[in-house]
């Protein structure tokens, strides 16, 4: 704090307090306070909102027939037996009525409840959803880090500086073109009618329901995100000394050992910061499974979040979806810092 | 060799290298040119296999769409008002980062990188939630938050990698010679960051035009260019939409070839310097 004053003064460090206090409590922490809160109550209406109703029906029809019985009872000659009965109805009549306003402000307020009704109401099919989302994932970050990392090597270690320009110019021109158009791209290709199957036709194939089956959206999602694997490790190996390279190469190092034992190890922070960053797109993406799947098939747990808020407008429900999905990314990111043996410094860089 | 940096390799894995080298690229490239292909052609879904012909009126089809123009002026809305926000917050998370030694330093710093690594999608919601809360409903000021909400950390890392080269003790002398606080923090601070506030305020215009996810789910009924590309892929599919990809590709590829171009004559010089 004192070297925050000395730097600024009083009025500027009150000014960046501010701004960072705006920061952290109203975009990062309270949002996701008021959106795990939410997820942990939902509106109960005393039981059932039908039961209420047919309830509140019948104390109509009772507080009618009594309203009759009285009448005919006002009609017959006066005694002090009558009277009592009147009274007797009058009553129950207000009793009835007593009753009904009870229920009538039970149905239009219902109460707030806190359970975890929203998380266990997931169920099996969506649950086996959200597993399938996050193996694609793994899996997904799997693939891109296999093909990706003899890419960063070459373009840090390999290529010339001409050619290594003209190669970062080649990833990072489908990197910067919009996801949407990047997968876009694969629905034209995947289509029923599109050119794999065109392809497939040519050489005798049925056409096959790469959308419908869902395995479209797995193939959209590697192309999608694979990119975000290269820029971090290409970041991580140019840092590595290449003296290192050559010196163990001239003592005879085998090329795998060189990679398992100098240029894996140097690289753990772009790795990791690779594995996370593809992990957290895959398995958050709206974009590739809403167009790839054209809505005949449900296979993205990022989908049932979006038809829990925008479809069935129920927030408390769509909140525990998300609140979940959440968990789900900071468990995979301590494990990467925990498995690459790295600090979240090393990680946002 | 003049280049210390690069490896020297055998002829066999030169060959294995460059097969792989081909695949990838055409991986990465066959389908964006497929898809530029199909902008191409008279027919009207968008389609490679069925050709019809040669024609450019898909992009007057595309020029007289009118949600798609009010959608780019969206974008810019939203983009401006992002990069208003993202930029004192970024600067102002970057000094307290860096300036103050505090044990919870990490935390601090943890928190504000957590945007970054959190699903576009969650911090959609969690915006549109919070502000539901204060009585504002989803449009164009609740997705302008939840995009400044993360793009505020990529700002906030530019400043702070810039400000880890500063020279303090230029603000030290100035102090000692007389300048208030104020007038260090105009002159020589400011200044020393205004190579980065440009190039933040570029990532932070790009960030915001270009996302989908947060977006989607904190716009409420408005709508993006973005998010009406996105709405097309769905429903009402025209080769129009390839017609903006096209506009993509093109735009892409010629900011990229600047930004390689200048890298490259930024790190000769800076070799240059270091002979």
């Amino acid at each position: 704090m004192n070297s925050l004053l000395r730097s600024f003064g009083p009025h500027l460090t009150a000014l960046i307090l501010l701004l960072a206090g705006v920061w952290i409590v109203g975009m990062i922490i309270g949002p996701q306070l008021i959106m795990v809160e939410q997820s942990f109550w939902h509106l109960d209406r005393g039981g059932d909102a039908v039961n209420i109703t047919v309830q509140i029906d019948n104390e109509y029809n009772d507080v009618d027939l009594l309203l009759f019985d009285k009448m005919d009872l006002e009609a017959e000659k006066a005694s002090a037996e009558r009277d009592a009965k009147i009274a007797e109805i009058v009553a129950s009549i207000a009793q009835k009525r007593a009753i009904i306003a009870e229920l009538e402000t039970r149905e239009v307020t219902p109460k707030k409840v806190y359970s975890l009704r929203n998380y266990t109401i997931m169920g099996g099919s969506h649950l086996a959803i959200f597993l399938k989302t996050i193996l694609a994932s793994v899996a997904v970050t799997l693939i891109a880090f296999v093909v990706c990392y003899p890419m960063a090597y070459t373009v840090a270690k390999l290529a010339t500086p001409n050619k290594a320009a003209l190669i970062m110019l080649g990833l990072i021109v489908p990197y910067a073109i919009n996801e949407l158009l990047r997968v876009f791209a694969w629905l034209m290709i995947l289509n029923y009618n599109g050119v794999a199957n065109f392809l497939l036709g040519l050489i005798g194939f049925e056409p096959v329901p790469f959308l419908e089956s869902g395995s479209g959206v797995f193939i959209a999602m590697v192309y999608a995100y694979i990119l975000f694997m290269v820029f971090p490790i290409y970041n991580t190996v140019e840092t590595l000394d290449t003296a290192q390279i050559e010196a163990a190469r001239d003592m005879g190092a085998p090329t795998w050992q060189i990679h398992r034992k100098i240029v894996l190890p140097h690289a753990k922070p772009g790795i990791a910061v690779g594995c996370i960053m593809t992990f957290m797109l895959t398995a958050g993406s709206y974009s590739v499974p809403y167009i790839m799947t054209r809505g005949t098939v449900e296979p993205w747990f990022t989908q049932l979040i979006y038809n829990k808020f925008f479809e069935s407008l129920n927030w408390n429900t769509g909140s525990a979806y998300a609140f979940t999905l959440l968990i789900a990314c900071v468990i995979f990111v301590f494990l990467m810092m925990r498995i690459f043996n790295v600090s979240i410094r090393d990680i946002a860089k | 060799m003049s280049n210390v940096s690069q490896v020297a390799f055998g002829r066999g894995s030169r060959i294995v290298l460059n097969i792989y080298m081909l695949i990838f690229f055409t991986y990465m490239f066959l389908p964006l040119i497929l898809m530029v292909a199909a902008g191409f052609n008279e027919f009207d879904t968008p389609s490679v296999t069925v050709w019809r012909g040669f024609t450019l009126k898909w992009f007057s089809v595309l020029a007289e769409d009118s949600r798609m123009w009010s959608g780019l002026i969206n974008s810019f809305i939203i983009a401006f008002a992002v990069i208003a926000i993202a930029l004192p917050l970024g600067l102002a998370g970057a000094f307290l980062v860096s300036r103050l030694d505090s044990r919870y330093n990490t935390l601090i710093y943890g928190i504000m990188v957590s945007p970054l690594l959190t699903p576009g999608i969650i911090l959609g919601i969690s915006t549109l939630i919070f502000w539901r809360e204060a009585g504002v409903s989803g449009g164009l000021f609740t997705a302008a938050i939840a995009q400044a909400s993360y793009i505020s950390s990529y700002t906030m890392l530019m400043f702070m990698a810039r400000l880890e080269r500063q020279d303090i003790s230029l603000e030290e002398a100035a102090q000692d010679l007389g300048a208030n606080h104020l007038q260090v923090f105009w002159r020589i601070t400011m200044p020393f960051l205004k190579p980065t506030i440009l190039t933040a305020s570029v990532i932070a215009l790009l960030q915001s035009i270009e996302n989908y996810n947060t977006t989607i789910f904190s716009i409420g009924g408005e709508h993006t260019l973005v998010t009406e590309i996105g709405a097309r892929m769905r429903f009402g599919l025209s080769p129009a939409v390839n017609v903006i990809g096209i506009i993509f590709v093109v735009i892409t590829i010629v900011c990229a070839a600047i930004y390689v171009i200048f890298r490259e004559r930024e790190k000769a010089r800076a070799a240059a310097m270091a002979r």
